[in-house]
């Protein structure tokens, strides 16, 4: 039987589409999401000054720049033996909190969304702009956290899509003292609205429990940064946890990127990321949770004791990564609160001359971990790079989720349309980054 | 209008411009039938449109194919920002051929059966087809997106003409600081003070306005280039932004062009950042293709 295409995928991050093949009975066999386009950040980058590493690797994603961005200036920083001063760790998590929040918001209200709350009604009616028609104020409301997100990544970052403000040795900026209170002011508006989006997500998600089940679990272990007090973005050990009460390894930065082993799947562009010794694993927010086991922040803990009552802990249905997603929102707010109300540190940046080193620079990017593994020469000139973006990772459980959809949703005897339906509802369930996977 | 936005291969940035000009974006989809934005909505095929933006660069097959179909069906195509209207950053892998930047990635004899067949050089989209009016900027910045639109939507595309960062720039002239030729990584800026007199890497005076100068005036980081060489660069005698910029360079470290740029070891990434794939540039990229191969260790 003839495979199934959908071309392209929409709401999601960048241009994909979804394979579906089928046996003679028209059973499916295989499931695959196929992105073309790869853009050879990584080979194009060699031979170019430490200094044009940052703002060069901003461009492989605008949605997660900023994440990009940090990621590229600790292994700039580790290479030459740079330690970046407390406030301009402070600057740049605040502009990665924005960012997550941002792009959170954008996941889930423009993209999914509309499937949640429609999730029968016309293709083309599933979209923000329709809902925009019927009820101007629930999408307003959304859109007030991604701007909220937006704006604290502006304050932070100097721009809202690919930030001027950090450079390897720290950051040029910090936020003046008057932009602080006026945040500040700002974050405490956004509780009720947080709160409520938060309602909703886990309403829709109760709602939609039929296709939460036949989206299917994911059983891989789960890979993500420990700080040891929640959920960070930025340092403690990356850690492998198949679940509870299993094997739990730590890795060191080095160590994570030396365990990555990449392939080709033969059929896309993107590169399938595995951990020797382990093979798949899940990053993002719903192995986040999972990994460290609660936020480290009062309300989205609050929040999550509520989840893991209704469906469970650890999270395995792979669309409770919406329900994940809200919760690290609020987790967000609450950080960015938190940063912003400490006081200020000394120091924004050091400065190093150029030396041969090698380093890695590990980030929680918003769907998951991002790697960036680099070696300068003497010069300061780049002489390798390598970069994992989180779809990499994410991949194979994609595709197995696409496949246990396919098959729940019983391609033989249901329409065509409701198992394209469903294959992008599951596909969007990731969040995919194609433009970070094709860097 | 019917408006429709499509993205080739992009970091997607744009949209996220897009996503955030507040009130207007209400207006823009309340008085305008929004008709095709993958982004947004699950429309899978182009519809006739009267304004396309359109993002990214053409990378393969797939993405000629539907920047064709763009063209086809829409009234006025409009190339919005740096990729589409210069290549952008993506065109730096202008220096690597396709097949060895596949093969560097995906291992000898690597192949991929559905895979559309990737194209040999990096260009803008009007290398393809034409375009109505650019909007270049990496990305555009809100309110240049929003007067944009405003115009567009009314039926008057703004051309491409415009001035250079530099005018307007809030840093002070200064005399030659003579410090030497510098890095961000090495060196800390005197703030408010003219960065490339300063004595590092500026792309101001050949980087086309609209931006604010946000960079050099507000930050104190160096203009990247990231709105596009400006007029002067792209109309006949054609100034070489690499040349230009070690000449200015020279002036205020006191140093020959040529020791500058003996210093200035990555004069792709350094000068023509966002716009090594443009076509009119291409006999001034320093030393040709083959000597960026070089750089690369081949």
């Amino acid at each position: 039987m003839a495979d199934m295409v959908i071309s392209t995928v929409t709401r999601i991050s960048g241009n994909a589409c979804i394979r579906l093949i089928r046996d003679e009975a028209g059973n499916p066999r295989e499931a695959w999401l196929q992105a073309f386009g790869y853009r050879g950040f990584d080979i194009m980058l060699r031979g170019s000054h430490a200094d044009n590493l940052v703002p060069v690797v901003s461009r492989i994603c605008g949605g997660d720049s900023v994440f990009h961005q940090v990621a590229a200036a600790r292994a700039v920083e580790e290479c030459l033996g740079m330690e970046v001063p407390a406030e301009a760790s402070r600057v740049r998590e605040l502009a990665m909190w924005g960012q997550l929040l941002e792009r959170h918001a954008v996941s889930l209200t423009v993209h999914s969304l509309p499937d949640l709350l429609l999730p029968s009604s016309d293709p083309s009616l599933r979209n923000i702009i329709s809902i925009h028609r019927v009820d101007e104020e629930v999408v307003r409301r959304f859109m007030a956290l991604k701007s909220l997100g937006t704006l604290v990544l502006r304050e932070a970052g100097g721009k809202a899509v690919h930030a001027v403000n950090v450079v390897p040795g720290g950051v040029v900026r910090d936020i003046g003292e008057a932009k602080r209170r006026e945040l500040l002011e700002r974050m405490s508006e956004a509780r009720s609205l947080l709160v409520e989006t938060a309602r909703l997500i886990k309403l829709l998600l109760r709602r939609n429990e039929d296709v939460v089940d036949s989206l299917g679990e994911e059983s891989a272990p789960c890979l993500a940064l420990a700080p040891g007090d929640g959920i960070g973005l930025l340092g403690g050990k990356a850690v492998i946890a198949a679940g509870e009460g299993g094997e739990r390894v730590s890795l060191v930065p080095g160590e994570l990127r030396a365990s990555i082993e990449e392939s080709n799947s033969g059929h896309s562009h993107i590169r399938v990321a595995q951990i020797k010794g382990v093979g798949d694993v899940l990053v993002g927010p719903l192995a986040r949770v999972n990994v460290n086991g609660g936020y480290g922040s009062e309300l989205a803990d609050a929040e999550l004791e509520e989840l893991k009552a209704q469906w469970g802990f650890p999270f395995r249905r792979v669309m409770l990564g919406h329900a994940a997603r809200i919760l690290e929102m609020i987790h967000a707010w609450e950080m960015i609160k938190g940063l912003l109300e400490a006081p200020p540190g000394e120091g924004l940046r050091v400065t190093a001359t150029p030396a041969e080193g090698e380093g890695t620079g590990v980030v929680e990017a918003p769907e998951g971990l991002l790697v960036y593994g680099l070696r300068v020469d003497g010069d300061g000139l780049v002489k390798g790079l390598s970069i994992t973006a989180p779809l990499q990772f994410n991949i194979g459980s994609l595709e197995r989720c696409l496949l246990e959809g396919a098959r729940k949703a019983g391609a033989g005897t249901e329409g065509e349309a409701r198992v394209s339906v469903l294959l992008e509802t599951a596909a969007r369930s990731y969040a995919p980054c194609i433009p970070c996977a094709l860097h | 209008m019917r408006v429709a936005v499509l993205s080739l291969s992009s970091c997607t940035g744009c949209q996220y411009v897009l996503l955030s000009l507040e009130e207007y974006f209400y207006t823009l989809i309340g008085e305008n039938a929004v008709s095709y934005a993958p982004f947004l909505l699950d429309q899978k095929e182009l519809p006739e449109v009267d304004l396309l933006l359109l993002e990214g660069t053409v990378r393969n097959g797939d993405d000629f194919r539907r920047l064709r179909e763009a063209r086809q069906r829409a009234e006025k195509l409009v190339a919005l920002g740096t990729c589409a209207c210069f290549g952008g950053v993506p065109g730096l892998a202008d220096m690597v051929s396709e097949e060895r930047m596949l093969r560097m990635r995906y291992g000898e004899g690597a192949t991929f059966e559905q895979a559309p067949p990737g194209v040999k050089r990096l260009l803008p989209v009007d290398a393809y087809v034409s375009v109505d009016a650019f909007l270049p900027g990496c990305p555009p910045g809100e309110e240049l997106l929003k007067d944009f639109l405003k115009l567009a939507l009314s039926g008057n595309l703004p051309s491409r003409m415009g001035a250079t960062v530099c005018s307007e720039c809030k840093v002070t002239a200064s005399p030659p600081s003579r410090d030497g030729f510098r890095r961000l990584l090495s060196a800390v800026p005197e703030d408010g003070k003219c960065l490339l007199e300063q004595g590092f890497i500026c792309m101001g005076p050949l980087t086309r306005d609209g931006c604010g100068a946000l960079c050099p005036s507000s930050f104190g980081v160096p203009c990247g280039g990231c709105r596009g060489p400006c007029d002067e660069v792209l109309l006949p005698p054609f100034q070489d932004p690499c040349l230009e910029t070690l000449r200015r360079l020279a002036r205020a470290t006191g140093l020959s062009p040529k020791a500058v740029g003996e210093q200035a070891k990555d004069p792709a990434h350094s000068f023509f950042k966002y716009c090594l794939a443009e076509p009119l540039l291409r006999r001034r990229r320093p030393g040709g293709t083959a000597r960026f191969l070089y750089r690369l260790g081949e």
